[in-house]
């Protein structure tokens, strides 16, 4: 009793309010992440895990670009002074190429090869563990140091990293809708939504599901160079388990969307939330880290609230379920 | 709807406000604990950050602790998280112990380092579990010191020990031959360091670099005709091809010191194999002197394990005649 009363007077909640900015911004940059997984997982409906890997190139790319500093040739293109180190932003823009690669990788596997899409994803997630190695000069971890380098953002500075994320989220989720609104973009979407119909109204699905693996995996490596920067460093494991918070973010995003705006959330909206389910997926971590619960239990509390977020929205269209409800009447009625 | 949208919308500016108030009140949480040092009988609060569970590093933590509260007793609590092998955690953890104005961050292996060093530029980090702090932290000109805020201890072998044990075994030997890649700055950095210490000892050294695992075998037959002996730092590169290496060297008889227990397994004779825990303690006596005594950890050299086991293959010991003295333990084959 004693003990759990002293357990209690450690946790200092001012602590937990200091810690959450950490948490927002880390949070945003993995929101970042989790609106790739959604353009596969919602909009293609493609289970894609080639996301652990893409997410490490994201980084590992952005790294060491940055560190290599600017040929002489790109800095007269771009008219810097030679010498200076590599723009950070055309970093993440070829971070974003190699992620566009890797999920064309996954989309030829699947569709000209015939392999099922998750073993499609998993081969490309497995190739890319050597090929990030190799990108990263065969080193298992590379530091890219905010006191040497011009960063975009860095934990070092949180508040501004908070806004710099937010900006870069909010000008992707514009690009996004505006691109799922075109002609291509909807014909992605249809190939998500009933692949049989698609095709009879003569979209070409395959294409489209390379085209959506292909935008799903950049998106997915912008976040990890951007994280990348924040942390100060890349690492080989660094994309390990990423799928599994992209999807958390996404369910979360959408669940607490759903229950806002019910059937009013459009898809604007829903990309808005599905960065927000980042951030609420990040409080969870720093929630189980202020609880200083045992951190090896870290992945099993994560597990328990993402699986709560799951079955909420299922258990309360139970109960609201015109059946149950029928059947609770008629009980009453009987009785 | 639109009502929900305004209300929304408040909300996230307050969520975003709050996170922007408690970004600034970090920074005065941090100036406050440090006019707090000043006074001798005030308490520390230490946040440990490490990688992932595994052994070795766990047992560096443990030693950190037990170090600190040796000296300091109540005075001090440790703070323990762990990343449970996600590296990106490792920066949560240390923005937390930032934005909470902690006296100190020990930062376990070398994704804890770097995203500490990332998160602050003012709180001391000292780390540990790391073998090379040029690299890890990408430094260009080493020089022993970190700078910034930032030292610790490095799990790299004494490299005076490992020249006094090729002095011990191979007292008879003229000239011991340096063996690395030169795409590693940190071999390079262990070899001119040791090679003070094998001249001191009367030892003609010669260097021989390879630029990768295509040549190491071609390096390997000229280093083995030029010495007697073959000194190998920690180096990746030959430690991701120490077949090669051996299949030479076995043939040309001639023993190889490794400066880590997995190259030593693959090609070597005899390595130094340093304890964890040694090096955690070794760590929190660091952190005395900083919370303590004010140290500047700016000036404070990275140091290493104060006791090293001595290891010997048994296999390669057999095939070249070679009997280990007494206090050597053989490797475990796995």
């Amino acid at each position: 009793m004693e003990q759990l009363f002293a357990y209690f007077s450690s946790l200092n909640p001012l602590n937990l309010l200091k810690s959450l900015p950490g948490g927002v911004a880390q949070g945003i940059l993995w929101g970042i992440m989790a609106l790739g997984v959604y353009v596969t997982f919602r909009l293609l409906d493609f289970a894609d895990l080639t996301v652990d890997g893409s997410f490490t190139t994201g980084g590992a790319c952005t790294v060491m670009l940055i560190t290599a500093g600017t040929p002489a040739w790109l800095s007269n293109l771009l008219g810097i002074e030679v010498g200076t180190p590599f723009p950070a932003w055309l970093a993440l823009l070829i971070a974003m190429l190699a992620g566009l690669l890797a999920g064309l990788c996954t989309g030829l596997l699947h569709t000209r090869l015939g392999i099922p899409a998750i073993l499609s994803g998993i081969l490309t997630q497995i190739a890319l563990y050597s090929i990030n190695l190799r990108i990263m000069g065969m080193a298992s971890n590379k530091a890219v140091s905010v006191d040497k380098y011009n960063l975009i953002l860095s934990s070092r500075s949180v508040t501004p990293a908070i806004f710099i994320g937010l900006a870069w989220a909010v000008v992707l989720i514009c690009i996004m809708y505006w691109y799922f609104g075109t002609e291509q973009g909807s014909a992605i979407r249809a190939t998500g939504s009933n692949p049989a119909m698609s095709r009879a109204q003569g979209i070409n699905i395959d294409t489209m599901k390379v085209i959506g693996l292909a935008i799903s995996n950049a998106i997915v490596a912008l976040a990890g160079g951007l994280l990348a920067q924040y942390q100060g460093f890349a690492d080989i494991k660094m994309g390990q388990g990423a799928i599994v918070i992209g999807l958390a973010a996404v369910i979360i995003g959408e669940v607490l969307g759903e229950a806002l705006f019910k059937k009013h959330l459009n898809f604007l909206g829903r990309l808005a939330f599905i960065i927000l389910g980042g951030v609420i997926y990040y409080m969870v971590v720093v929630l189980v880290l202020w609880l200083k619960l045992n951190s090896n239990d870290l992945k099993l509390f994560t597990a328990v609230i993402v699986a709560i977020f799951l079955a909420v929205p299922y258990l309360r269209g139970k109960a609201k379920n015109s059946f149950a409800s029928a059947g609770k009447k008629g009980a009453k009625t009987d009785a | 709807m639109n009502k929900k949208l305004i209300a929304l919308l408040l909300a996230l500016v307050l969520v975003l406000g709050l996170a922007a108030c408690g970004g600034t009140t970090s920074n005065e949480g941090q100036s406050d604990s440090e006019q707090n040092s000043d006074d001798a009988s005030q308490s520390y609060t230490v946040g440990v950050c490490q990688l992932v569970q595994h052994p070795a590093l766990d047992a560096a933590t443990e030693g950190f602790k037990a170090a600190l509260e040796e000296k300091l007793g109540s005075a001090v609590t440790v703070e323990i998280q762990n990343a449970a092998g996600d590296s990106p955690t490792c920066s949560t953890i240390c923005n937390t112990f930032v934005s909470n104005g902690y006296d100190l961050i020990m930062a376990n292996a070398t994704a804890s380092v770097q995203a500490a060093a990332s998160a602050t530029a003012d709180i001391p980090i000292l780390g540990t579990s790391v073998t090379d702090y040029a690299t890890a932290l990408d430094i260009d000109n080493w020089t022993g010191t970190v700078g910034n805020n930032i030292s610790g201890t490095s799990d790299l072998a004494p490299l005076d020990q490992q020249a006094a044990m090729i002095q011990e075994l191979f007292p008879d030997a003229k000239t011991v031959g340096l063996l690395y890649c030169s795409g590693e700055p940190n071999s390079a950095y262990q070899a001119e360091v040791i090679t003070g210490y094998l001249e001191d000892a009367g030892y003609t050294v010669k260097v021989f670099t390879f630029s990768d695992s295509n040549d190491v075998a071609a390096v390997t037959t000229s280093a083995c005709a030029e010495s007697d002996v073959i000194y190998i730092p920690t180096d990746n590169t030959a430690a991701s091809c120490t077949e090669a290496i051996n299949n030479v060297a076995i043939v040309e008889k001639v023993p190889i010191v490794a400066g880590e227990e997995g190259i030593c397994k693959g090609c070597g004779v005899v390595t130094l194999s340093i304890d964890y825990y040694d090096l955690g303690y070794a760590t929190g006596e660091m952190a005395y002197e900083i919370l303590v005594n004010g140290a500047d950890p700016a000036t404070m050299p990275i140091e290493f394990a104060p006791e090293a086991t001595k290891k010997y293959n048994a296999s390669i010991c057999e095939t070249l005649g070679i009997t280990p003295p007494e206090g050597y333990v053989a490797i475990e084959e796995s």
